[in-house]
This record gives C-alpha cells, sequence and structure tokens, in this order.
C-alpha cells in the first residue's frame, strides 16, 4: 500500500501551489490537495470474483483575475513543471474568462471545525484478505438464507482520504478520514419469476459494518418480493423507506435548500422563509459534525468550517445552505456546504448530512398504524423528477402491500405520482429506526394520500 | 511508452498471471459551466493514469495508479496480482476468457475542427450566445445552465496476447438546461449535444436551434396540463425510442446483467416483440457518441443485431461473457477512466425504422399520447422500465393536442415490446450519457413508434 500521506506535505503543497499562482498574476489563488486510496473486494454472481485498489491524488487550482474565475486540477504531482503549467493554465483560463461582478473574494481562514467518528486507523490497516474475509460473511448469510436468492454483485470497501486546501486569504487546512462500507444486491429466482434488484448496504467511518446483516436482509427482501401482484389505481398511504426516501428528496428537497437554486428562481422555497411547507412533525438539520457522518469532515470544499443548519424546523423552512459565493451574494455567511468532486471540480452548494429528525415510533407500530398501504424500499426514475417543481412520477419497486396493519405480498410495476412539497406536507409519522443512506439520515416515514397508478 | 507497459506486464506473467493488460490514458480536458451567462469558471484538467488489469488463478485483479514509471506501475501490478490470488480463494468457477486475434493497431482521430486548437474564448462566446438565445426567447424563462465539455486524449492497451494499440479519443459535449416560471408553474427543459467527430457539431447543433428548442420547451410546458394516469395508447418520439430501447431492452442485453439473472436470459432465440422490432447496438457509426474503434479489451467494435423482427437475437458480451456463452465478443467493454475497471456497456443502440409516417401512426388513435423527449430513464432486471417525459401532448380523435406537462411511462419490458405495433420511416440518433457504476457517452434512438397501450403516470 502507497504510504499514506502526511499533513505537513500535503499542507506545504498547497501553499506552494498558492504561492505560485499569487507571483504569477492572480489576484486570489486557492489550491486543494485531494488523496483517496481505495481497497475494494467485489462480489458477481454468486462469487468473489475480483479485487482492486485504486489510489488517486491530484491537486486543482482556482484563481481569481479581475474578478474572473479559472481553474486547473492535474494528478501528475510528481511532475513540478506540470503542475506549474497547470496553474499557469488557471491563470491564463481566467484571463481568458468573463468579469463576475458578483465576485466577492475567497473565504477568509477560520479555525476549522472539531469532528468524531471520521477517523479509524484500523480502516487504513485492512488487507484484501480482511475484506474477501467480510465479503465471505455477507455472501454466506444471503446464500444460506434461502436457495432462490441469488447474489449479483456487491462487495466490500475500505478507503482512506486525506484533503489539504490553502488559499491567499488565510485558509490552510488538513482532514483525514476513513469509510468503509459493505453491500449486496440480490434477485429473487422462482420458477422462471425473477424479482426486481434488492439492495442491502452499510458504510461507517470506523470498522463497524456487518456484513451479515446486509447479506441476510437482501436476501430476506430479494425472497419476499416473489409472487409480486398489480394494484388499484387510488391515493393510498405509503411508508417510504431510507432508500426511496433519499432518491426522492435528492433530485427535488435537497436542490430546493439550495442557495444557487434559490438565487436562480430554480427553487419552489424562494422568499419563503418563515413560512410552513411540512407537516408539524418534521425537523430537518444539515449537519456537517453529526458523530461519524458520511459526511463529515472539519471544512468543506472552500476551506471553511462545516456546522450543524436548521433547515426545517417543526415543519417550518429555516434556512438554505450555503457556499462562500453564494452567501457573499446576500451578505451572510457561509454554511460550510461547498462540496468537490475530489479534485476534479470547482466547488458546489451541496448538503453534507441531511438529518430527517426521528419520531418515536418503532417499524412494526408504523406499519400496524397504517392499516393498509404501500411500503417502499426503491424507487426508479426518482431522476427524472421535475427538479424545479419537485413533481415527481417513478416505479416502487421493490414494494409491498400492507394490509390490516401487516406486511403481505410485493407488488408489481406501482406507479407513484406527485409533488415532493405536497409529500412534506402528508407526512403523519416518522419511525424511530434512523439510518445513513448517502448523505440522508432519516427514518422511515410514513406519508398520507400519495397516487398509486396500478393497473 | 511501450516499454514501461511491457516491463508491467512481464512481472506480471512471472508471478503467474493468466492475463495480463495495461490501459494507459493521457487526457486533456476543457470545462465550462454558465449560469445565466455568468462563467462560472473556464476550467482545464490534464491527467493520466494507468489500469492494471490481471486474471490470477481464476479471479480478477485490478490496480489504478496516476504515475507512470517502471517501479510504479511494476508494484501496482503485482499488487494487483496478489489481490486476484486472495479474492480467489474464495472462487467457485474460475473465470475464462474467450480466445481472440492478438491486434496491432494505431488510431488516430481525424476533426474537421479540433477541440484542443480552438481557442477558450471562442467557446465562451458560443456558450454565451446560446445562453442569450434562451434567456432573450421570453420573459418568463428565469434560469439557463450551459455546461460545456471537451475531452482529447490517447489511450495506450497491451496485453499479455500481444495487442498493442495506441488509440486517440474526442468527445465533445455540452448540456443546456433552462427554467420558465408563470403563476407558481416551474418547468424545466433539457438538451445534450455530443459528438466524437469534433467541434464541428456546433456548426450543426448551432447555439441558435439547440437554444430556440430547450428555450421554447420550457414555456410551452408552462400552458400544459398534467395527463391523465392510466393505460392510454402511445406515439414514442424517436428520442423517447431510443431511451426505450436502451433503458427498457438495451441494459438486459448486456451479457453481465443478463447472466445476474436479467429476464432476458431464458429469453435466447425466442421472440419477445412484435414482427416490427429489430433492435442493434453498432460502434461503428462514425462520428456517433458512443463509436470507438476498439473497446477497452483491445476487440474491435462492431455492429451488433440484439432483437430481429421480435425474436432476441444477440447480446453486448465481453471476453469474460462470450466465453460463458460460447460465442465472439462484441466490443462493448468500455471504462470511465484509468481509474476503473471496464464493464459491459451500450454504444449507439437503436430501433430500425420501417415504413409509416407520422400522420399514419398517429391517425387511428382515438385518444393517447404523443411522447417527443425524454427527461430521465431506468430499469431493472426484472423488466420493470420507467421513462420520464420532458415534453408530450395528448393524441385526440387521430391528432396531435395539447401540451402535457411530467409525464412518465413505465411497465414491464416484455409485455410492452408486443404492443409495439408500427414504426415510422423516419430516424434519428441521440447522444447522451448512461450510469451503470460508471458514466459512458453513448447515443440511441430510432423511429417514431406506436404502441397499442402503455401505463402513463400523471402528476395530477
Amino acid at each position: 500500500m502507497v504510504a499514506v500521506p502526511k499533513q505537513e506535505d500535503m499542507l506545504s503543497l498547497v501553499e506552494e501551489a498558492v504561492g505560485f499562482a499569487s507571483k504569477n498574476g492572480a489576484d486570489e489563488a486557492e489550491a486543494y490537495l485531494y488523496q483517496g486510496l481505495t481497497t475494494n473486494v467485489s462480489i458477481e454472481r454468486g462469487q468473489i470474483a475480483r479485487s482492486s485498489r485504486i489510489i488517486d491524488q491530484g491537486l486543482g487550482v482556482r484563481v481569481i483575475v479581475n474578478k474572473a474565475v479559472g481553474f486547473s486540477y492535474t494528478n501528475m504531482l510528481e511532475n513540478k513543471a506540470i503542475v506549474e503549467e497547470t496553474i499557469l493554465k488557471a491563470l491564463s483560463f481566467a484571463k481568458a474568462s468573463k468579469r463576475d461582478e458578483n465576485w466577492h473574494s475567497l473565504p477568509a481562514g477560520r479555525p476549522s471545525a472539531s469532528v468524531e467518528g471520521t477517523y479509524d486507523g484500523n480502516v487504513v490497516e485492512l488487507r484484501s484478505e480482511d475484506l474477501v474475509k467480510l465479503a465471505s460473511e455477507m455472501l454466506d448469510a444471503a446464500e444460506n438464507k434461502d436457495k432462490r436468492v441469488f447474489p449479483i454483485e456487491g462487495g466490500v470497501g475500505a478507503s482512506h482520504l486525506s484533503h489539504a486546501i490553502a488559499n491567499s486569504s488565510g485558509v490552510a487546512n488538513f482532514d483525514q478520514g476513513t469509510i468503509i462500507e459493505c453491500n449486496l444486491a440480490a434477485i429473487g429466482q422462482e420458477k422462471g419469476e425473477v424479482t426486481p434488484v434488492c439492495f442491502e448496504f452499510n458504510a461507517e467511518r470506523s470498522c463497524s459494518i456487518n456484513p451479515q446483516w446486509v447479506g441476510d436482509e437482501a436476501a430476506r427482501l430479494a425472497i419476499s418480493a416473489l409472487g409480486a401482484k398489480k394494484v388499484e389505481t387510488k391515493a393510498t398511504t405509503v411508508i417510504f423507506t431510507q432508500f426511496a426516501l433519499q432518491q426522492l428528496l435528492y433530485f427535488t428537497l435537497i436542490n430546493a435548500v439550495k442557495a444557487d437554486y434559490v438565487q436562480r428562481n430554480q427553487s419552489a422555497f424562494k422568499g419563503r422563509i418563515g413560512e410552513k411547507v411540512a407537516s408539524e412533525n418534521v425537523t430537518i438539520y444539515d449537519d456537517g459534525l453529526c458523530r461519524g457522518g458520511l459526511r463529515t469532515w472539519k471544512f468543506d470544499g472552500e476551506g471553511v468550517p462545516q456546522q450543524k443548519t436548521v433547515i426545517i424546523e417543526k415543519g417550518v423552512l429555516c434556512n438554505f445552505i450555503y457556499d462562500d459565493y453564494t452567501a457573499k451574494k446576500e451578505g451572510r455567511d457561509s454554511t460550510g456546504n461547498a462540496t468537490r468532486a475530489g479534485y476534479l471540480s470547482t466547488p458546489n452548494v451541496e448538503a453534507t448530512n441531511f438529518h430527517l429528525m426521528a419520531g418515536n415510533k418503532s417499524p412494526e407500530e408504523l406499519i400496524s398504524e397504517m392499516g393498509e398501504g404501500l411500503i417502499v424500499y426503491y424507487l426508479q426514475g426518482a431522476h427524472s423528477s421535475n427538479p424545479a417543481s419537485g413533481e415527481f412520477s417513478v416505479v416502487a419497486t421493490p414494494a409491498w402491500k400492507i394490509r390490516n396493519g401487516e406486511v403481505t405480498y410485493a407488488t408489481r410495476g406501482a406507479m407513484l405520482t406527485g409533488n415532493v412539497f405536497h409529500v412534506l406536507k402528508n407526512i403523519s409519522a416518522l419511525a424511530n429506526n434512523e439510518r445513513k443512506v448517502g448523505q440522508l439520515i432519516a427514518p422511515w416515514v410514513l406519508v398520507r394520500n400519495v397516487k398509486v397508478i396500478g393497473k | 511508452m511501450k516499454e514501461v507497459l511491457i516491463k508491467a506486464v512481464d512481472a506480471a506473467q512471472k508471478f503467474g498471471a493468466e492475463y495480463v493488460e495495461v490501459r494507459f490514458e493521457k487526457l486533456l480536458k476543457t470545462m465550462l459551466t454558465l449560469k445565466e451567462g455568468r462563467v462560472e469558471a473556464a476550467k482545464q484538467g490534464i491527467e493520466n493514469g494507468a489500469a492494471l488489469r490481471v486474471l490470477v488463478k481464476g479471479a480478477w485483479g485490478f490496480a489504478s495508479v496516476g504515475i507512470l514509471n517502471t517501479e510504479t506501475l511494476t508494484s501496482a501490478v503485482l499488487d494487483a496480482c496478489k489481490m486476484a490470488k486472495v479474492a480467489s480463494s474464495r472462487l467457485k468457477a474460475p473465470i475464462n476468457l474467450v480466445k481472440t486475434k492478438a491486434v496491432e493497431d494505431k488510431v488516430v482521430v481525424k476533426s474537421l475542427k479540433d477541440p484542443s486548437k480552438i481557442p477558450v474564448e471562442d467557446k465562451i462566446s458560443m456558450a454565451l450566445t446560446m445562453n442569450n438565445i434562451i434567456l432573450g426567447y421570453d420573459n418568463r424563462v428565469k434560469s439557463c445552465t450551459v455546461d460545456y465539455l471537451d475531452l482529447i486524449g490517447t489511450n495506450y492497451f497491451l496485453s499479455s496476447e500481444g495487442t498493442y494499440i495506441e488509440q486517440e479519443k474526442l468527445y465533445v459535449l455540452s448540456r443546456i438546461t433552462a427554467t420558465a416560471i408563470e403563476a407558481g408553474i416551474f418547468t424545466f427543459s433539457r438538451e445534450e449535444i455530443g459528438s466524437t467527430s469534433g467541434y464541428e457539431i456546433f456548426d450543426v447543433e448551432t447555439p441558435e436551434i439547440v437554444g430556440e428548442k430547450v428555450a421554447k420547451r420550457a414555456v410551452e410546458q408552462l400552458k400544459a396540463k398534467s395527463p391523465k394516469g392510466g393505460t392510454y395508447p402511445a406515439v414514442l418520439g424517436p428520442n423517447v425510442v431510443g431511451v426505450f430501447v436502451h433503458e427498457a431492452f438495451g441494459h438486459l442485453a448486456e451479457a453481465d446483467l443478463t447472466l445476474s439473472g436479467s429476464i432476458l436470459l431464458s429469453k435466447l432465440g425466442k421472440k419477445i416483440a412484435s414482427d416490427v422490432v429489430t433492435f442493434y447496438d453498432d460502434g461503428t457509426i462514425n462520428g456517433a457518441f458512443g463509436s470507438s474503434k476498439y473497446d477497452e479489451e483491445g476487440i474491435p467494435t462492431q455492429k451488433t443485431l440484439l432483437v430481429k423482427d421480435g425474436i432476441v437475437a444477440g447480446l453486448m458480451h465481453s471476453r469474460e461473457t462470450a466465453h460463458k456463452f460460447n460465442t465472439t465478443p462484441t466490443g462493448n467493454m468500455r471504462a470511465e477512466s484509468f481509474r476503473v475497471e471496464p464493464i459491459i456497456r451500450m454504444r449507439n443502440t437503436f430501433m430500425e425504422p420501417k415504413d409509416h409516417s407520422f400522420e399514419e401512426l398517429v391517425s387511428d388513435i382515438r385518444f393517447g399520447y404523443y411522447l417527443k423527449s425524454f427527461r430521465g430513464g431506468q430499469a431493472n432486471l426484472d423488466g420493470t422500465f420507467q421513462v420520464g417525459i420532458q415534453e408530450a401532448y395528448e393524441i385526440v380523435n387521430g391528432e396531435v393536442g395539447e401540451p402535457v406537462r411530467n409525464a412518465s411511462i413505465s411497465g414491464n419490458t416484455l409485455e410492452t415490446l408486443l404492443k409495439v405495433d408500427a414504426a415510422g420511416k423516419d430516424f434519428r440518433l441521440w447522444p447522451g450519457r448512461c450510469g451503470k457504476g460508471q458514466t459512458a457517452f453513448v447515443c440511441d434512438g430510432g423511429p417514431h413508434v406506436r404502441i397499442k397501450e402503455v401505463l402513463v403516470g400523471g402528476s395530477a
């Protein structure tokens, strides 16, 4: 394994890059260095078939000349001439670009936030043998469940990520973290019937994943998805599990609270701070500091400390999320929500850990309370939602019919249509089973009056 | 270049690898994002890296590194070998590759307008023109994003079986979106431009033509109504047919997914669609977004017949799946970059045109929908598909009527393909991007097509 980079080496590289840019004509400059080491063991069609190691590192440099922004990146860090050429290219692109009258400045240096549970040395030490063992536990759990289960793909991955950022306004920060993840997709097969893909996963910042549970749960879903039936067209009550909720919110609500969407008239929430936009039991934080959160870091993609921001409190819209540019446009402070795709991109406004607060009902209580309806695990086609209006028209698959307070049979091809902003107002209960799925931390939610199009 | 790659291959063979390939990639990218005419940043990327894939004791090992020297590559390839060996400890059925002919070739891209020779100022000005046309179209158009990317590079591929290919690549791509607002109604419109031929694509897809199309759709959708949810006859435009062929059928015919239990596995050689249905995947169409001479296993691309007159005729194969099916690879192994392993991907996937005029397709429908342009689509192994629609119209008494907003169609692929009852004589391919863990540039398309009935999801 390649040596884990040292904090001082990474910081000196970004500081040198900022110095070189400033010396060569940048009014302002920022350099971001990223290194990711990832080891994976992959399952394909019922067996562990491959293992991989990916080492990716690179430098992204943003410069401002006469209020115009240029950016350039390279991953050829061993070659000093190319690094300098990259910085000069960012400068020439800034000069070729157009002046942005709204450009104010890069963020000033502030102390990093303190975070917990984001780094575990044991993850860094894991060898592919260890990952094979974890993957085997997951695979065995799925295959031992039932012979109708076919684990089609999945795996275990361990990553060590480090990044450093410096700018000409005094930012100089370093952070590192670990992520370990296992996932399994399985289908159920019986007498010519194939179920939709049933997926389960577990990602953590420390060595605390439970591959057996993942294998067992993916298999349980696949078996129970057999024997699917069509449903009637009508408005019904729906429980969205975390995966379905994440898909639904990612393309709609999360965009609607980003300051750039609001400022650009692309958000239905524009001008509605202080209004009731969701049912009373909905409280959402964007929590960049949440212990062990998958997106918890000391600082964001511009070096601004991450923070906890209340988005919706008891149904009332409280705040939007900002990067430094959109914040300065409104004369306020960034909420630490600038995200980068590693070294390959300039920062963009993005949620950190989007935390929908749990309720107090057990999942069983939620199911028994609803009486009749659907429980939906995944949505197909959520990315085709109208991102501006929040309107969606998606397939719920796999999903199960609930009758008399019990999960009965799997449903086939049920479409759900509606508007995510109506969904928020119709959330009538939340379970107490919150978990992390991508950038979302949420429990199951019970939503009244969702239009289902069936036969 | 070749010397360093040879040393890495030698090292892996000494370790005992059955198969070794080294793919080295050099890339130069130019990117722009304009939001309401503001150039967010003019961006450039210089990157290179090596992807090393080995087969040891029947299991795959893979390593990716960004540094190209003998020492780093040799250590990475040995790392890949060791990992493959570890992975093989749990193997039930060792992986085998079908035998292929070794190839030596050098592929040079010829473009009329090489994007790397066009000053970034010109690209900015083209994007600004697009922006100005969109925002100037109507004052209800409130926002506009223009993304532009061009990418040029070279791939060097060397395998332990003697194949050595140097292949240049070139992509030009633009994504244009706009939103319009009136009386609390938000609409969204999107177009994509993509080519492997060169910057000359903007001489055909000019900022004027594309800008007006995006803006006009956003504005017309403002007065559109929501569709009635339920089962209706429908005419699909080539753009929607393309995404339907790609999502609802194409993914199921990627042999890795077929083997993973897609509903096609039991249907090879069997009739799954009506007689008017013939599908191809073709990697050889000059300039099309999914074209390339060789794939990332060094296999020449080809025109692959997938469905002939309703009967499943073929799948898209890697060397690994071709061995399992006792057939030949189809040149569909693609990797987004040196950071990832190649997987089976579509290239340019389409339905063959037939003989109907558009009027003939529409004329028999008393009430139904004309689905002209898609927003997104997704499929599942069980054949459940969903295609979200950004532009649709009612069909009333044989004529195209009022616009409809935020429709989508869904169903089961096999049931729906049997209901395709007529195809037009027109044809068009559309560029797009496909996600299967990695992003691939593709085209899809076909003629106008009529379906007897399909489930339409409304948002009312």
